[in-house]
C-alpha cells in the first residue's frame, strides 16, 4: 500500500517549512552576510531578499502539496446526491488519503440515500396497499349494502318517503363511486389482477376517457415477465408521465411503447404538446427518477420548447434462469 | 318457470341485500349461496342453478377463477359478474373467463336485475362505462372509415346510441329521453344486437379485432 510512501499532510507541510527554514538558517549561517549588532540598511535589504526568496519557494513547494484541497473544495461544492457518480480522480501523493477518504464517504452517502428512498417508497406502497383493501373491503362493501337496502326500502316505502329515500340512495351511490375511484388511485388492482400490458392500456383509455387525448399504443409482443416490484415501478411511471401529459402538456396526442433494447425494458411516453419541461425539476420527475433509481433503472426527460416531451425509463429485465 | 339463481359473494351483508332484491323478482329466485369461490364451483356442479352470480373479489378462489371452472364443469350454467372495478379491462377479462354480463355493485341496485333476466336470455349485459366505450370504439372506427358492417338503426336507437357512448345509465337515458326503464333496456339491446355485440361470443369477437384485448 503507497499509504506508507505518502506521508501525512502534517509531516509533509512540517518537512517542507523545516527544510525551507533550514535552508535560510544554513545560508545565514555560512554565508558571508553579517549583522551586526545595530544593523546597517544594506544588511538589512540582503536579509529581507533572503526572507522573500525562502518565503517564496516556501510558497511554490507547499502549492503542490495543498491544490488538491483546493480542488476538493470546488468538487464539493458540485456533489448533488440526487445525481449520483461525482468522485475527485485519485491522485499520488498526500492528498491521496483525503481523495481516497472523500470518495469513500460520497459512495457511502449514495448507497444510503438509495436505501432509504427505497425505504420509504416500500413504505409508502404498502400504506396505499393497506388503505385501499380496507377501503375495498369495508367501507365499499357497508355502502354496497346500504344501496341494496334503499332499493327495497324505496320500494316498499309510500311516495313522499321514497322520494327522500331516493335523494339517499344517489348520494350513496356517489360515496360508493368515489371510494372505488380513490381505492383505484392507491392500489392498481388491474395491475396486480390483470397484469402490466393491460394496466399500462387501461392508463391509456382512462386518459382519453377524461381528456381527448388520443393514446397511441406500441406494445412488442412477447415482452418476458416482470417482478412485481418492477411492474409497479413501470406503471407508476407511466401513470405520472400521462398524467402530467394531461396537465401540462397540451397536447393532442400521445405514444405509449414498450419495447426491448438488450437486457433492458424500455418505456416510452412521448407527446406533441408544448414542450419546455426542465428535466430535474418538480417532485414528480423526482419521483420517476427514484422509483427507477431503487430498480437499477434510468430515466430520462428530453423535453424541447415546441417539440414535446419524452420520457423514457429503462429497468433491468430478469435474468432468464435456465 | 322461475330461474334458479347462484349468489357468491364474502360479505354476508351484501349478499343478504342482493338476494333481498332477487327474491322480490317473480320470475328469480336464489337457490343457493356460497361465501367464496370454492364453494360456488361446487354448488354450481351440485345444486345446477340456471344463472351464477359472482363477486370478482372472494377469498380462496375469485371470482374469475371460478368463472373459469363454472364454465368448464358446469357450462350449462349462465354466468354473471359482480365488481366494484369500474374499468373496461376486467370486463373483457371476466368476458374471456366464461361471464356473459359485468355489474357494478355501485349499480347494483338498478342493473342486477335486469342483468340477470338478459343472462338468461342468453344476452349479454355491459354496465355503462363498458358499454359506453365499446359503442365509442364503434363510432371511432365508423367515422374512421373502417370496413365494418354499418348497422341501420331507428331513429329512436340512434339517440340512445349517443347517450350509450356517452356513458350514462339505463336510468338516465330513460330521463333523458322520457322512456320507461324497460322500454330503455329493450333498445339497448336491440342496439347493441345491431352492432354485433349481442351475446358473449359476439362481444368477444368485436374486442379481439377491435384490439380491445390485449394479448
Amino acid at each position: 500500500m503507497s499509504r506508507a510512501i505518502s506521508l501525512s499532510l502534517f509531516w509533509r507541510v512540517c518537512l517542507i517549512n523545516g527544510s525551507v527554514l533550514a535552508a535560510f538558517t544554513l545560508v545565514l549561517a555560512l554565508s558571508p552576510v553579517t549583522v551586526s549588532a545595530r544593523p546597517i540598511l544594506s544588511e538589512l535589504v540582503v536579509l529581507a531578499a533572503g526572507l522573500a526568496v525562502t518565503v517564496v519557494v516556501n510558497g511554490v513547494l507547499l502549492r503542490s502539496v495543498l491544490r488538491p484541497l483546493d480542488r476538493l473544495t470546488a468538487v464539493m461544492s458540485d456533489v448533488d446526491l440526487r445525481q449520483p457518480g461525482s468522485r475527485l480522480v485519485e491522485v499520488a501523493g498526500p492528498a491521496r488519503p483525503l481523495v481516497a477518504g472523500f470518495n469513500d464517504m460520497v459512495e457511502r452517502l449514495e448507497a444510503e440515500r438509495t436505501a432509504s428512498t427505497t425505504r420509504a417508497l416500500h413504505a409508502q406502497e404498502a400504506e396505499r396497499q393497506r388503505i385501499a383493501q380496507e377501503l375495498h373491503d369495508e367501507v365499499g362493501q357497508s355502502l354496497t349494502a346500504v344501496l341494496l337496502g334503499l332499493k327495497q326500502a324505496v320500494d316498499l316505502a309510500p311516495p313522499e318517503v321514497a322520494a327522500e329515500l331516493e335523494l339517499v340512495r344517489e348520494t350513496t351511490r356517489t360515496s360508493l363511486e368515489e371510494v372505488r375511484r380513490i381505492s383505484q388511485r392507491l392500489r392498481p388492482g388491474v395491475l396486480t389482477d390483470l397484469g402490466l400490458l393491460t394496466s399500462l392500456s387501461s392508463l391509456a383509455s382512462d386518459l382519453t376517457a377524461r381528456t381527448g387525448i388520443v393514446v397511441d399504443r406500441a406494445f412488442v409482443p412477447g415482452l418476458p415477465a416482470l417482478t412485481p416490484e418492477v411492474e409497479l415501478v413501470v406503471y407508476r411511471v407511466a401513470q405520472e408521465a400521462l398524467t402530467n401529459v394531461a396537465r401540462h402538456s397540451g397536447a393532442r396526442s400521445v405514444e405509449l411503447a414498450l419495447s426491448r433494447r438488450g437486457d433492458r425494458l424500455v418505456l416510452g411516453v412521448s407527446d406533441d404538446g408544448a414542450g419546455g419541461a426542465r428535466p430535474g425539476s418538480g417532485a414528480g420527475i423526482q419521483g420517476m427518477t427514484e422509483r427507477a433509481q431503487m430498480v437499477g433503472g434510468r430515466l430520462e426527460v428530453r423535453s424541447h420548447q415546441g417539440r414535446g416531451t419524452e420520457v423514457v425509463l429503462e429497468v433491468p429485465l430478469p435474468e432468464v434462469t435456465v | 318457470m322461475t330461474a334458479r339463481i347462484l349468489l357468491a359473494d364474502d360479505h354476508a351483508l351484501v349478499r343478504a341485500g342482493l338476494r333481498r332484491i332477487l327474491d322480490a323478482e317473480p320470475d328469480l329466485t336464489v337457490s343457493a349461496e356460497a361465501a367464496d369461490g370454492a364453494e360456488a364451483v361446487e354448488l354450481a356442479r351440485t345444486v345446477g342453478p340456471d344463472l351464477a352470480v359472482l363477486d370478482v373479489s372472494m377469498p380462496r378462489m375469485t371470482g374469475l377463477q371460478a368463472a373459469r371452472e363454472i364454465a368448464r364443469r358446469a357450462p350449462a350454467v349462465r354466468i354473471l359478474v359482480l365488481s366494484m372495478h369500474d374499468n373496461e379491462q376486467y370486463f373483457f377479462a371476466a368476458l374471456q373467463a366464461g361471464a356473459c354480463g359485468y355489474v357494478l355493485k355501485s349499480a347494483a341496485d338498478e342493473d342486477l336485475v335486469e342483468a340477470c333476466r338478459a343472462a338468461l336470455r342468453g344476452e349479454s349485459f355491459l354496465y355503462a362505462g363498458a358499454a359506453g366505450a365499446l359503442v365509442r370504439d364503434y363510432l371511432e372506427r365508423l367515422r374512421r372509415g373502417e370496413p365494418i358492417p354499418r348497422a341501420v338503426l331507428t331513429p329512436r336507437e340512434e339517440q340512445v346510441v349517443k347517450l350509450i357512448a356517452e356513458g350514462r345509465t339505463s336510468r338516465e337515458i330513460a330521463g333523458a329521453l322520457v322512456i320507461s326503464p324497460k322500454t330503455v333496456e329493450r333498445h339497448r339491446a336491440n342496439v347493441l344486437a345491431k352492432l354485433g355485440m349481442r351475446d358473449r361470443t359476439e362481444l368477444t369477437r368485436y374486442a379481439v379485432r377491435a384490439g380491445l384485448i390485449e394479448p
